[in-house]
């Protein structure tokens, strides 16, 4: 599963208004660049779980971690790898 | 309580700290922050503010999110006898850098951990976090009367530039107080907004909690992002009272399974800052049966003047009114235009260092200043206000209100740009979209990510449009100005043909 393409393809159709994805590049920023804004993130964010099977906890979700497409594929690829799949109970971390 | 004239809001925050020196004040995920700690907090942070020559009525830049150390340097600001400004971190640096400029601010703090923000900082002294705590100080404080500026909030500019709407301790003070009573908060309450410290919602959470002595429980960052979040930090940090934009509470409708739960400490729910459609406050308030939830409407320069309890009952085929003036409100309807003018003990000093746009924004009618909120009303049953739209070009999106005009000025910084106009238009789905349509110099056209990169230079992510569309003439009316309601017009349409899916 190509996890950067499917990201970079779901940013271009809803945010990019279709098909001007060839210039969005794995260290474009995304929501610094103006790409995607914070209601837009809630979307992605939803996207992202859906589409492969996770679910994030409160402490993954930051600026850090989704700012950019390789990122986001670096954090999907991480809880993939860990099992942390959907189904999980999600809580809140209060140390994050 | 002493009336308007012995308002100050630190003034409230000493009393209940000397009455209730244990009590939480500050709740940030694991970390309690009692009365008595935020209150010595504050004044060490304010001598040493004093002891670096910050004297009354001097600026002081808060570059941090809300946080406990955002509203430690908040009171401290005000025992200080200083005015805060807020500015959000995630500005662009040169939005970050034009206000500090702009504020003349004497000193700037910012968060001590991340990249500093600050890029340029027009004058001001810049301390990290940890910096300001570790000055000594034993200076005495100013004394501040409740007449003098206590926070200048910046918002949208018509002309490109934000403008800075200077409130007084009274001023801010007459909503706290009023709500207070009227919501009856009490030292129980645990209460969460999650607008930044910029947005006016920010009174209530922030001074209800040193008025009443009521915990401020502070919403995590990365609740933002997933509304499931949301939902969870309310039910497990037993919130009570709640204030917000209605976009906020909609996606823990929609996609934060709200209504699977019942939240039985939620008594009392506030949102402000734009329409909550009917339809969605209908669900809202049959997932809350007992919660009591009002429509608040002010803009920035007045704060709330009126307010509408919908769980008294309203009609959920249309938008719920804006209602009634607030006691200490005095607000009127220009007969001949429908526009909302308030008034009273919540107005604003001015605009900061723009007299002329300060004296333009209000009418004196009978000796008495009243602001002209640019919003039209129309006066419904039983003296409630129907709020019925806009005079100007102004808009709202997620509560935040928008100069299109700024957005434009943004755009025409850039030199491949010939002529822009922005539009917006409501989606059923997506909310109010902004649309800039440019005329480029021909060989320059933009792409839609150089432009939004461009954008969000120097615009907050909020005022980004969504869409930049090229033409290659503007269409005009017959005076030559630009005919925007044919672009708002094609706007809309191009939904039809499904750029978004």
């Amino acid at each position: 599963m190509e996890i950067g393409t499917e990201v970079r393809r779901y940013i271009a159709g809803n945010f990019l208004a279709g098909g001007q994805d060839l210039a969005l590049e794995d260290s474009t920023p995304l929501v610094t660049g103006g790409i995607v804004d914070s209601i837009g993130m809630i979307g992605l964010v939803g996207f992202i779980e859906d589409r492969f099977g996770i679910e994030f906890l409160p402490r993954e979700v930051d600026l850090h971690n989704l700012d950019t497409i390789e990122r986001i594929e670096r954090l999907v690829l991480d809880k993939l790898s860990s099992g942390a799949s959907a189904g999980r109970p999600d809580r809140i971390d209060r140390n994050a | 309580m002493p009336g308007p004239d012995g308002w100050l809001l630190h003034g409230w925050l000493q009393r209940t700290a000397e009455t209730s020196p244990d009590a939480p004040a500050i709740v940030e995920g694991g970390r309690v922050t009692s009365f008595g700690e935020l209150f010595r907090q504050a004044v060490s942070l304010a001598s040493a503010l004093a002891e670096s020559g910050v004297s009354k009525g001097d600026r002081i830049a808060l570059v941090l999110p809300k946080t406990t150390d955002a509203v430690v340097s908040l009171f401290a600001t005000l025992f200080a006898g200083a005015v805060y400004v807020p500015i959000h971190p995630r500005w662009p640096r040169e939005r970050i850098a034009a206000t500090l400029e702009d504020s003349a601010a004497r000193i700037a703090i910012e968060a001590s951990d991340g990249a500093p923000r600050i890029r340029d900082s027009g004058g001001a002294a810049v301390l990290s976090w940890t910096e300001a705590l570790a000055r000594p100080g034993a200076r005495p404080l100013a004394a501040s009367t409740p007449a003098d500026p206590a926070f200048i909030l910046f918002t949208s500019g018509s002309t490109g530039r934000p403008k800075g709407v200077v409130v007084s301790h009274r001023a801010a003070g007459a909503f706290v107080s009023w709500s207070a009573r009227q919501f009856a908060v009490r030292p129980a309450d645990r209460i969460a907004c999650p607008a930044p410290l910029g947005f006016d919602l920010s009174t209530f959470d922030i001074f209800n909690m040193a008025l009443r002595g009521a915990a401020c429980v502070l919403v995590p960052e990365s609740c933002v992002w997933i509304p499931r979040f949301l939902t969870r930090f309310l039910l497990e940090e037993r919130i009570t009272c709640w204030y917000s934009v209605p976009s906020v509470l909609i996606l823990m409708l929609q996609d934060g399974g709200f209504a699977s739960h019942s939240f039985p400490d939620l008594r009392l729910v506030l949102f402000a800052g734009e329409v909550f459609p009917g339809p969605s406050l209908a669900r809202l308030q049959a997932a809350l049966p007992r919660a009591t939830c009002a429509n608040l409407y002010g803009p920035t320069e007045t704060n709330v003047v009126t307010w509408y309890e919908t769980s008294k009952g309203f009609d959920p085929s249309r938008p719920p009114p804006i209602g009634k003036p607030c006691p200490y409100a005095e607000v009127r309807m220009d007969a001949s235009t429908g526009e909302l003018l308030a008034g009273g003990d919540s107005l604003m000093c001015g605009y900061w260092g723009r007299p002329e746009e300060t004296s333009r924004a209000f009418a004196v009618l009978e000796g008495k200043r009243y602001y002209r909120t640019g919003d039209r009303v129309a006066a419904g049953a039983a003296g409630n206000y129907i709020f019925q739209g806009r005079l100007d070009r102004q808009i709202k999106r997620r509560g935040y209100r928008i100069e299109l005009g700024e957005i434009e000025a943004a755009f025409a910084r850039h030199d491949a740009i010939l002529e822009v106009a922005a539009v917006a238009h409501e989606d059923r789905e997506c909310g109010t979209v902004i649309t800039a349509f440019v005329r480029s110099r021909p060989g320059r056209e933009m792409s839609l990510i150089e432009a939004k990169a461009h954008c969000a230079g120097l615009l907050p992510v909020y005022m980004l449009p969504d869409r930049v569309v090229a033409l290659s003439a503007m269409p005009k009316g017959s005076r030559g100005k630009i005919d925007y309601r044919a672009l708002a017009l094609r706007a809309a349409g191009e939904d039809d043909h499904g750029n978004r899916d």
